[in-house]
């Protein structure tokens, strides 16, 4: 056991740029399984988020069995939310991160004017909802007027570029995305815009589909992915390229280890990832100091 | 509790404790960073001594060591102690508003904006009150060794009234809190805490035995400290709801309660 430990971190040592360079820059240039050029890749994932948009919780819930939601609220709740933070959820773009942390401020919120003691919750709460698609943000803001959080000033709407935000260096406490950074081009950009934006203390969380390396439940897991969802997503969405290519997408993001290393990389500190449902999600996070 | 009979074995009868020694921990990395995860675990080093998991003091004289439950790893030096430097002066900060709003996130919420740092940090520590808490338990635990260490008070009594000057002392560490010092015990006494409370007063217990001079090193070790963790329990609670002056009926109880064993 710690020969093996040794041995890879040895490996880590000694090839850690090589690898991750070649890693990015596959990254950049892969779109699932196809080679693609960077460039164009943007426009391509830009064209599946918008024929996705509208079934896009619906097929979450299918594909998921509705688990993605318990997932959103651990991310939630490790984030653990305070009144008059500001908060920024990039590609979320329907809100599913946004709501529950602004329903958990007002919750403190609600609970603490029962105290006597209330001091400074004057400060606003300021929750930025980013999205590079307009229609995922769409389908955000209507989600919003159905569960009455319409009118809460708290929640901010940009369309923006994960890896050039336009908020200022030091400005949020908190920064989460969940299910998004699997589409970028340049993870290593989003990550070090991340690290800009944040103050000190911030907390960077990442909530992301990864990798499964329980022997059986490896290959069920597979079989899920390759045969299974495809084909739900021909029948519910009509759209089976779609969802191809989120299946393939999670297998050519790095593994848990490697993601950690990068964020690690960029600055962060305190950098640990969580495995739920044995790999298949995972939850990184690092504090910004 | 293992470094103190570690450094009574390598050390000839009645010199200096060795609790300031350069930790062992920095000359063995591994793996970057920690995990949480159910599958994935980063094996502890094996020369750790097990009780120092408990300890986040930023005392000088300990190596700040990972939280109870998280095991960073940071190649670099410098980031690690960090980061910790920052925890450990977010919960300094915090303790100055426990009076006003208990072991709670909100103190600790509190402390944060004090220090110029971002509430988020509160987020990282692995279980919020329970870090307050525990970082409280251990600096008093420091304090206590550096009034044991300067030795003035110490001289020329009995074991028995060495003990006692000990607990008095540490007992009055908590004084100032004893207003919401229930709520704290009973965050310590939380299952998911109960392990590391019960890790610091055996460290607490064993420094105050040894401090007053023990020198047992068979059955007598464990039922000494068994004891004595039994009667400074209680008398922490006694003290909760005394009211006479300056604690007087506690360090009465105190004085009965040790006669009786």
């Amino acid at each position: 056991m710690a020969l093996r430990l040794v041995t890879r971190n040895l490996r880590n040592r000694i090839s850690p740029n090589l690898c991750s360079a070649s890693l990015l820059h596959s990254h950049a240039t892969s779109f699932g399984f196809k080679e693609v050029r960077e460039e164009e890749k943007s426009q391509m994932v830009g064209k599946v988020f918008s024929n996705v948009a509208s079934n896009y919780d619906l097929m979450n819930d299918f594909m998921s069995a509705g688990l993605h939601r318990l997932w959103k609220d651990r991310l939630v709740s490790e984030l653990s939310p305070f009144p008059g933070m500001k908060h920024l959820d990039v590609a979320g773009g329907t809100g599913d991160v946004a709501f529950r942390i602004l329903e958990s401020v007002n919750s403190i919120r609600r609970r603490a004017l029962q105290d006597p003691i209330n001091d400074d919750l004057q400060e606003e709460t300021w929750i930025h909802v980013c999205d590079i698609n307009q229609n995922m943000l769409n389908v955000g803001k209507n989600r919003a007027l159905e569960r009455g959080l319409g009118e809460d000033k708290s929640l901010v709407w940009v369309q923006g570029d994960a890896e050039a935000l336009s908020f200022e260096d030091n400005s949020m406490d908190g920064y989460t995305i969940a299910f998004g950074i699997r589409n970028v081009t340049h993870i290593e950009k989003v990550l070090t815009e991340a690290y800009r934006v944040l103050k000190r203390g911030g907390r960077f969380l990442c909530l992301e589909l990864s990798h499964v390396e329980i022997p059986v439940f490896k290959e069920l897991y597979d079989f899920y992915s390759f045969s299974v969802i495809p084909r739900l997503g021909e029948v519910v969405a009509g759209d089976r390229e779609s969802y191809q290519y989120l299946v393939e997408s999670i297998r050519r993001f790095p593994p848990q280890e490697k993601f950690a290393s990068m964020i690690t990389d960029t600055g962060f500190q305190k950098v640990k990832y969580e495995n739920l449902v044995g790999g298949v999600v995972a939850i990184h996070s690092g504090l910004k100091i | 509790m293992y470094r103190t009979v570690v450094n009574r074995i390598l050390l000839s009868g009645g010199g200096r404790r060795l609790l300031r020694q350069p930790d062992l921990r920095t000359v063995i990395s591994s793996s970057r960073f920690s995990t949480t995860t159910e599958t994935q675990t980063i094996p502890n080093r094996p020369l750790n001594p097990p009780d120092s998991s408990s300890l986040s003091s930023s005392s000088t004289s300990f190596q700040t060591p990972p939280a109870a439950g998280d095991v960073p790893r940071h190649e670099r030096k410098n980031p690690r102690a960090e980061y910790e430097g920052e925890q450990a002066r977010v919960l300094q900060a915090s303790l100055r508003h426990v009076l006003r709003l208990g072991w709670s996130e909100k103190a600790m919420i509190a402390g944060a904006k004090e220090v110029g740092i971002s509430p988020s940090i509160v987020g990282s520590f692995p279980r919020k009150e329970a870090a307050l808490v525990e970082f409280f338990m251990d600096d008093c635990l420091q304090r206590l060794i550096d009034r044991i260490d300067s030795g003035e008070e110490l001289q020329n009594s009995t074991p028995s009234q060495c003990i006692y000057k000990l607990v008095r002392i540490r007992l009055e560490m908590q004084a100032p809190y004893i207003s919401k010092w229930p709520q704290a015990l009973s965050i310590q006494a939380h299952p998911l805490n109960v392990s590391t409370s019960f890790k610091q007063r055996a460290m607490l217990v064993d420094e105050i035995w040894h401090a007053a001079g023990d020198e047992t090193s068979d059955l007598d070790w464990y039922v000494k400290r068994t004891v004595l963790g039994g009667i400074y329990s209680t008398t922490e609670i006694y003290m909760l709801t005394d009211s006479s002056p300056e604690f007087r009926d506690t360090w009465l109880f105190w004085i009965i309660g040790e006669r009786c064993f």
